[in-house]
Parts: C-alpha cells; sequence; structure tokens
C-alpha cells in the first residue's frame, strides 16, 4: 500500500528553532515566522518565563516538539513519567508531532545529555522498534524519528545507516525527520556516501528536514549549530526535496546564536533550493564531491573543542 | 549473518564508561579500578569501535568524551553565571568537573544537574588554613554565593504566582484589628528565605551586570526572594523581618509569628507597630503574599 506524502501530515513551511535568547524580540515583534520548534526538555519541568513564553507562542504558530533525552536506544527501561509529560505538553501546545534522536543518551540510570550512536544490527533493530511502539501509544501523537550525526561506528553493525533507519521507520510505522546536515556530517565521519543516503531512505516517511551549520575539524565533522548552512548540504537539501517533495524543514542554530532576522534569513535560503532542485543532477559537483574539497564554512578553534551540540540548555538570565 | 560479538548493554556500559571516565577512553581502558563490561586493551579497541580513514578508535571516542565534559560544564557555567565569573578563570571547572564526577547527571533535564553544586561545595570546601593567604573565608563566600545563585534560578522556572489575583493592601487593611493575631498569611510559592554568613546579594547584583565587586566582609544576612511577572527579584531583609517572615511562611498566625519574634529577638519589641505597619505594606507590595485565612 503507498504511502501519502509526509505519511500525510502538513507541510508547514519553513520554521525556527526557538531559542531563549530571541524570546524578546519573538514577544515584541512577532515576526513571520511558518513555525516554531521547541526543545521539549526545555519547557518539561518550567513553571516560569520559559513555560509562558511557550504558552504565547503556541498560540500564535504551529508548535514542533524536539527532544534529546528519549533515549529510544538505550538499554534503561523507557521513562515513562518523561513520556506522559512529553504528551502533557504536547496536547496543551497543540504539538503537530513530537521527534527525538535515534540514538541512546545514557545508561544504568545516566544520562551523558549527548546523542550517543547505536549499532546497526538485527539485536537493535528490534529493541528500537519495540520501544518506538511504547513510545507512539503513549504518545497518541505522530512520532518523528531523526537521524543523529555520529563520530563513531560499531564493529557489531552490521547494516548501513539509511537502511536501519528506514526499516525502523517502517517497521515501527513513525514518521521521519531527516536531518540533511547530520547525514552530511556523518558521511565525512564513516566515509560513506550522503546522496546514496539522500536517495534510499522512504521519502514517503519524511515529515521534516533539519537544516544546520556544522564545524570542519580537518579529520572528521562535529555537529556544531553554530553557523549558516554550507552549500554541499544545501545541494543535498535540493536533492532530498526533489525526491520527497513539499517538507516542513527547520534551522538549527544554537551556538553562537545570532539575532532572529539572521537566523530566520538562514531558513528562507531553503526556497531558493525549491526551485534549484530540479537541476540538482546538472547542477556540477555531488556533495560528495564537494565534501572533499572541504568547503565547510568553520573550522575549529586551538584549544576550544568544538562540541556538538544536540540540547539547548535553557537559562534565560534569571539574575 | 554473524551474532554481534558484544550484547547492546555491554556495549552502551562500556562506552558510557570510557568516555565519561574524567582521564578520557585510554585512561579507562588503561585503568584496573575501571569495571568494564568488556574487557579489551587499547589495541584491541576496535573490536568495539570501528576506526575511520582519518581516526583511530581510540580518536573517535575521544570526541565524545571531550563533548561530554565541555557540554556540562558550559551547563554549570551558565546556571552558575556569577560564581564562574566571581572565581579566578580555571577553579570554576575545577570545582565543576569534580562535582560532575561525584554527581553524575541523570533523569531527562539538564535544569537539575547543577542542583546539588552548593552542597557539593560545602562538603568539600577547603579548610580554613589551606584557603588563600589574607582570605580565608572566601570558601564560605563562594558557598553562599551558589546557594543564592541556585534559589535565583530555582524561583525564576518554579511555581510561581502569576495569574493569582494580587493580595492588596485594601484587603489587608479591611480585617478588623482585633483579629490580626489570628490571620494567617498564604505566602506565594516562590517565596523564598535565605540566611547567609555574607552580604552577598549587593555582590550578586554587581556581578549579574557583570561590574567589578569586592567580595564583602563576613556578616549575618538575610534575603528573599521572589517573582513577579516572571522577573525574579531579591530583597534583603533585617534579621527582625527575616524571623518574622520565617515564622509566617512556616504557617504561624501573625500573632504567633510576632511572638517568636520578640522572644528570640527583644530589642525588636521597640517601635514594632509601626515598623510591622511598613514591613506588611512593602511585603503585599512585592507579592510575598497571596491569600490570607481568617479562623
Amino acid at each position: 500500500m503507498s504511502l501519502p506524502p509526509r505519511l500525510g501530515y502538513p507541510d508547514l513551511g519553513l520554521g525556527v528553532g526557538l531559542r531563549s535568547t530571541h524570546f524578546r524580540h519573538i514577544l515584541s515583534e512577532w515576526p513571520v515566522v511558518d513555525w516554531f520548534e521547541v526543545i521539549s526538555e526545555n519547557f518539561l519541568d518550567s513553571q516560569g518565563r520559559p513555560r509562558d513564553v511557550l504558552e504565547q507562542v503556541a498560540e500564535r504558530y504551529p508548535v514542533v516538539m524536539h527532544g534529546v533525552s528519549l533515549s529510544i536506544g538505550s538499554t534503561d527501561p523507557l521513562d515513562l513519567e518523561y513520556l506522559a509529560k512529553l504528551a502533557a505538553l504536547a496536547e496543551q501546545t497543540g504539538a503537530r508531532w513530537v521527534s527525538d534522536h535515534l540514538c541512546w543518551t545514557g545508561v544504568a540510570g545516566r544520562n551523558t545529555h549527548d546523542l550517543l550512536p547505536i549499532p546497526f544490527n538485527e539485536e537493535t533493530l528490534a529493541h528500537v522498534v519495540e520501544r518506538l511502539r511504547v513510545v507512539q501509544d503513549v504518545l497518541q501523537r505522530p512520532f518523528v524519528l531523526e537521524n543523529p550525526s555520529s563520530y563513531v561506528t560499531f564493529a557489531d553493525s552490521t547494516i548501513p545507516e539509511w537502511e536501519f533507519l528506514s526499516r525502523v521507520a517502517e517497521e515501527a510505522d513513525c514518521g521521519l525527520l531527516l536531518d540533511v546536515n547530520n547525514v552530511y556530517v556523518s558521511s565525512v565521519n564513516h566515509d560513506f556516501d550522503p546522496v546514496e543516503y539522500i536517495e534510499r531512505v522512504p521519502h514517503e516517511r519524511i515529515v521534516q528536514f533539519h537544516l544546520a551549520g556544522h564545524t570542519d575539524c580537518g579529520t572528521h565533522c562535529i555537529d556544531t549549530h553554530d553557523g549558516p548552512v554550507i552549500d554541499p548540504v544545501w545541494n543535498l537539501y535540493a536533492r532530498a526535496r526533489q525526491l520527497a517533495g513539499d517538507v516542513s524543514t527547520l534551522l538549527e542554530w544554537d551556538a553562537s546564536i545570532p539575532e532572529f532576522a539572521v537566523v530566520h534569513a538562514e531558513v528562507q535560503k531553503a526556497r531558493q533550493h525549491y526551485r534549484s532542485s530540479d537541476d540538482f543532477r546538472r547542477g556540477g559537483d555531488s556533495p560528495r564531491r564537494e565534501r572533499g574539497l572541504r568547503e565547510s564554512g568553520r573550522t575549529s578553534v586551538p584549544g576550544h573543542p568544538a562540541v556538538s551540540n544536540p540540547v539547548s540548555f535553557l537559562m534565560p538570565d534569571p539574575n | 549473518m554473524s551474532e554481534p560479538r558484544h550484547t547492546l548493554d555491554e556495549v552502551q556500559r562500556w562506552m558510557q564508561a570510557v568516555v565519561t571516565h574524567p582521564g578520557g577512553p585510554l585512561a579507562a581502558i588503561e585503568s584496573p579500578g575501571t569495571p568494564l563490561p568488556i574487557s579489551v586493551s587499547p589495541a584491541q579497541v576496535e573490536r568495539v569501535i570501528a576506526r575511520s580513514q582519518a581516526l583511530s578508535s581510540l580518536e573517535r571516542l575521544d570526541i565524545y568524551y571531550r563533548a561530554y565534559y565541555a557540554r556540562l560544564l558550559d551547563c554549570l557555567r551558565e546556571e552558575y553565571s556569577v560564581l564562574a565569573a566571581a572565581l579566578e578563570a580555571g577553579l570554576f571547572d575545577k570545582f565543576a568537573v569534580g562535582y560532575l564526577q561525584s554527581h553524575p547527571p541523570g533523569g531527562y533535564t539538564l535544569s537539575r544537574l547543577g542542583a546539588r553544586f552548593p552542597e557539593f561545595l560545602a562538603e568539600t570546601r577547603p579548610a580554613r588554613d589551606s584557603a588563600e593567604e589574607g582570605n580565608a573565608d572566601w570558601p564560605e563566600f563562594m558557598i553562599d554565593l551558589a546557594r543564592l545563585e541556585r534559589v535565583v534560578n530555582e524561583v525564576f522556572d518554579g511555581p510561581g504566582s502569576e495569574g493569582l489575583p494580587a493580595l492588596d493592601a485594601a484587603r489587608l487593611q479591611a480585617i478588623p484589628r482585633d483579629r490580626w493575631p489570628a490571620v494567617r498569611l498564604v505566602a506565594a510559592p516562590c517565596l523564598r528565605l535565605g540566611a547567609l554568613q555574607f552580604p552577598v546579594n549587593v555582590f550578586f547584583t554587581a556581578m549579574s551586570k557583570k561590574e567589578s565587586a569586592r567580595m564583602p566582609e563576613p556578616g549575618a544576612a538575610f534575603v528573599a526572594v521572589t517573582r513577579r511577572d516572571y522577573s525574579v527579584r531579591r530583597y534583603e531583609l533585617s534579621v527582625e523581618q527575616f524571623t518574622l517572615l520565617a515564622a509566617l511562611v512556616e504557617g504561624e498566625s501573625v500573632g504567633a509569628a510576632i511572638e517568636r519574634l520578640v522572644a528570640e529577638l527583644p530589642s525588636a519589641h521597640e517601635d514594632l507597630a509601626p515598623r510591622l505597619r511598613e514591613w506588611f505594606r512593602t511585603w503585599t507590595a512585592a507579592g510575598f503574599f497571596i491569600a490570607v485565612s481568617l479562623p
């Protein structure tokens, strides 16, 4: 049975991640933005200004909840209290869907607050699929799974990442949040072809795209979310849009965050790639070849380790 | 199809142990004191983690190790930004790394990451005779500062009185004088009182504004922290005000609270009536209380 594009979920347009540094601007200007994505964990327990801001934003804009602590791949039990809070917040904000990453964040009761990779094999596949079914039962709302960027692969992996991600989505019957920058970053780190990845995932399950900047450390790339999207990633995005069609697209910018207008303008560049998507195959260098040219925008600073930035920690100037 | 060498649980426990080890993955693997669920030598790490064209398995693990401490230190520096600014460069990080090792994060939220940091500082404070020469009080001051900053952060994002009807002065003035001793005041859920060993509030304000400030001389200080319209406000209190407020917040009636004040601080009896009127006017305007109950 063929599936409708985006599994039938709406195309929200071009969105921006809601970050505390922009709260004042948003509340005073109410900028024209298609939609906002919020980091779920920053609001789950908030009873102060962050929650108030979220409620005001959710009254005016479509909102999507993006999590970093589901830890779907962990061997620890699912945190049912956390899931219940996610479901309640989604209900209160009218979140169009809830997303999180194909990863684990900790085990034995700990949380590293990093998005750690899993071995891609049959054992892990069955484990993740079973847990995703539980998550979707509890949330009673569309769940969308994102491919994280990663910096190691496992000797026990037997399945390519794109195939693992595809099979998880199909067997658990969930949507995909295809982070195009993460595909690029991981392709550099793990020596695979990002175009093949983009072309092989099930496009009708792609409910959302992520875009972001990253840092090129020479021997590897780190998903730092601290700058503009580089051209090879835009090219991958154009190819993904060519295959998946109109899909909600969001820009993540979590470190060295510029003023809101700059962030918003960056995601607006995606419109140029709507038009260019038909030209992808004629567009000269493929992202894989461009990657080899090291066209990445930022390089790491000596003495300051580039840190992947899956977590936006919300502590907006309480003093 | 070949079976995995290791279970998913073994891989995860091993990886978590090596990337969170304070000395890094190599130190974790070489350390006889680190129990690991997968036993490999440094030369055998590729049995767990594949290498890439550019990096060895250990170099790839190092990326997660560096990120673990860098990310959590960033969070603690943000949560305790005043304390971090007050301490010498590197000293805050030294305390923070020690804290992360003794209190590794668990649970889904980073908002509680530093919840026990003030207690950690108190438990691990240097002995007075080993503190900096001429500044033996600084550990106590640092602990006070951390406690105040933690309270400010808790009040910022905790339960508040926004949306609740304000308790105005007219409501209090309408209470017959003879019934005042039996009145109980309901404190705002965000009201927190603190007794400190240093007058840290002025220092805290200056550092929050990124102004320079000197460590104050030691001396008992009292502070109330609350929130109005989602803004955190701090009020310096006298010992009399603190004693009375503490009794009221604990649920004592106004009469019993005043009796306690006078019993604990007999000198407070002098000119108490006009001062009480002024205090209650100030506290009402500041939103310390949200309701009154009359028996």
